[in-house]
């Protein structure tokens, strides 16, 4: 088996997503006035907001779906780095945000390690996972939200920052940064890529597949717990059943974002955008003061078609037709 | 992504995979009596025939969808995590449905289900799209359209339908026991002795290899698909007869339950290997595993940690046994 060639991800590569978000922020302000609403700063500002935690949730995953795995535990882990911050950040939320995301790292370290171990389907065994985060997150809880007294730590995170961003938004955009160059400054973004691309013969070029597929379930993990950390303080609760609302919010940011279902492609800029354009999305509901299921209905749907467009029917369809074009050119004929 | 790039690292032979799932019998027959003998020996009324009923009633419904689970898991489509949603819009439907008598209901509510879940499995199929968010996005639609129709209240039967007896006891036992019983018997013949069975396993085992062999891979999963949408239908009619009322948060854990129940039973994660049968003994440990926590004081996260620990463990072990990995 060859290494398909690794791509990467620099702005460049994710224009598309990038135009999708220059495209939603215009839908955002131009639409609205139509129906008799208007957009604000405040619009973007809570898309910022949103983007902060559910985003981080997306680059997670993403990072497992660029190795080629999934980490179907994402939204289980989200609410629990939530919980442990707010059952142990009492005293100090720096404790809480240590204990959340730490255990949540090795949580996802675990899980990584089974997969990478015993080449296990990644599915199957975060599943299992899952129901381990939410059983243990339900217990701390027990069984419902838990309020976070320390209201000081909301406002300090949730102040607004030249109108438009927060220290939560700031910290989620940092997260992405330091990603984004990690994946493209060291080797570690070429070794994901290839991971994901094909596994055996990087084996055998020497990229340490085992210790990355471990890692990328580790980082997975831990975003996700930062993200759910940063709600919980945000909004001072901790949620015990976040639902499957997360995951697909991740799995759609992800795929709109450009990451292949298939793996070896993909990156945080993308990610990004992708997270970006859903949140737009969803305040562009929001403005218009549409029913909650409205929100659900496009969701719903955007998932179902952003699968369908990276199925592997779609992409070789899609790679024909550009294989027919450019052999299509005319070439001049000598005389 | 695992699903795609999973490949036999080596032949498994049909001997191996006698014993393998001889072993893996062996071993749901093990935990069952083991779950048993523990409950009965630490908690007091866990051996009584009141509790046996109660086992098996929470079995029944479980059990039911866990038996369409088994095709698509043994087709090699992983599983699907709309089916809690897909049983609760079915219940909703057949209550409503009774508007045009029984037997129209009845027909309603599976031609509904099978659609349903039917179009998401001729998505995979002709597409080759991933199953799970496939389902996911398909289960946020179903929530969204129904919570839209319904205007969000509870759907409840037309005055006098005389539908109670698809809950009540029919000789002591209660009647969805009866219809679980004939689906694992019917469910086990198709899938072990018809054409369509059969494909779905060498489908499962090898999918370029069904290619090869002429299987229609469209067909297949969109048939292994509406079977499953003809048993969440069934539960979805069963959970509206008992609860006299539909609503979207009627079916809570039902979706991991179901999985539960398939993976438990020993079928193959990756498809290829399974059994009804065995998937109706997994439905009966996990029921019995539940109704142990239960009565002992456990909450539902307690439940949920027991279940995924469970789950983790037999899909590792399973995986492990098969010698089948994506290294």
């Amino acid at each position: 088996m060859m290494i398909r060639r690794t791509e990467r991800s620099g702005i460049g590569e994710a224009r598309w997503p990038f135009f999708l978000t220059l495209l939603l922020a215009v839908v955002v302000v131009a639409v609205p006035p139509i129906f008799g609403h208007a957009a604000s700063l405040f619009t973007f500002y809570n898309a910022l907001q949103s983007t902060a935690c559910l985003g981080l949730i997306a680059l997670g995953l993403g990072l497992t779906m660029i190795v080629g795995e999934f980490d179907l535990s994402v939204a289980s882990t989200y609410a629990l780095g939530g919980m442990l911050a707010v059952k142990f950040g009492g005293g100090s939320p720096i404790v809480g945000l240590l204990i959340g995301v730490g255990a949540c790292v090795i949580f996802g370290l675990v899980q990584g390690f089974i997969v990478a171990r015993w080449g296990i389907n990644s599915m199957a065994i975060t599943l299992g996972g899952s129901l381990v985060a939410l059983g243990i997150t339900g217990t701390l809880g027990d069984n419902k939200s838990q309020s976070y007294e320390n209201y000081d730590v909301g406002v300090l995170l949730n102040n607004p920052i030249v109108g438009l961003f927060s220290l939560r938004s700031l910290t989620a955009i940092a997260m992405f940064a330091l990603v984004f160059l990690l994946m493209n400054l060291t080797k570690l973004g070429r070794g994901m890529r290839a991971t994901g691309g094909g596994r055996r013969a990087s084996r055998t070029a020497g990229v340490r597949v085992d210790a990355i597929i471990t890692g990328s379930f580790g980082a997975s993990a831990g975003l996700a717990a930062l993200g759910g950390v940063l709600q919980s303080f945000g909004t001072a609760t901790a949620t015990s059943n976040p639902g499957l609302f997360p995951l697909i919010f991740a799995v759609t940011a992800c795929l709109l974002g450009g990451v292949g279902l298939t793996g070896g492609r993909g990156g945080a800029w993308g990610i990004a955008c992708g997270s970006l354009t859903l949140a737009l999305l969803s305040e562009f509901f929001s403005t218009l003061a549409a029913a909650q299921y409205v929100s659900s209905l496009v969701t719903g749907s955007m998932l179902i078609l952003v699968t369908v467009g990276a199925s592997p029917l779609i992409i070789r369809t899609w790679r024909e037709s550009r294989a027919r074009r450019t052999t299509a050119v005319p070439v001049p004929s000598a005389i | 992504m695992s699903t795609a790039t999973v490949t036999p690292v080596t032949a498994v032979t049909p001997k191996a995979r006698r014993s393998t799932s001889s072993r893996i019998t062996l071993g749901v027959t093990i935990a069952a009596i083991v779950v048993l003998i523990i409950g009965t020996l630490t908690t007091d009324g866990f051996y009584s025939l009141a509790n046996g009923k109660a086992i098996l009633n929470a079995a029944t419904i479980v059990g039911i969808i866990a038996i369409g689970m088994t095709y698509v898991v043994i087709s090699g489509n992983l599983f699907s995590l709309s089916v809690g949603v897909t049983a609760a819009v079915c219940a909703m439907t057949f209550l409503w449905a009774l508007n045009y008598g029984m037997v129209a209901a009845i027909v309603i509510t599976l031609a509904f289900g099978a659609i349903v879940i039917g179009l998401q499995g001729l998505l995979v199929g002709t597409t080759g799209a991933n199953p799970i968010m496939v389902t996911i996005g398909a289960g946020a639609l179903q929530e969204a359209v129904a919570t839209w129709v319904s205007a969000g209240v509870s759907v409840y039967p037309p005055e006098g339908a005389n539908y109670a007896w698809l809950a009540a006891p029919l000789f002591g036992i209660p009647f969805p026991v009866y219809v679980f019983i004939a689906m694992t018997i019917i469910g086990e013949l198709v899938l072990k002795r018809s054409r369509f069975g059969r494909s779905l396993f060498l489908m499962g085992e090898s999918p370029r290899a069904g290619r090869a062999s002429g299987l229609s891979i469209a067909t297949l999963t969109t048939g292994a698909f509406v079977v499953l949408g003809l048993c969440t239908a069934a539960a979805g009619i069963l959970i509206g007869a008992f609860n006299q009322s539909g609503t979207l948060t009627a079916t809570g854990t039902l979706t991991v339950d179901s999985i539960s129940a398939v993976l438990v039973g020993g079928t193959a994660v990756i498809g290829g290997r399974g059994s009804v049968l065995r998937t109706a003994i997994g439905a009966l440990v996990v029921s019995a595993i539940e109704d142990l926590l239960l009565i002992r004081g456990f909450s539902t996260p307690v439940q949920l940690l027991v279940l995924g620990l469970i789950v983790s463990a037999v899909v590792v072990l399973s995986q492990i046994n098969s010698g089948r990995s994506n290294r």
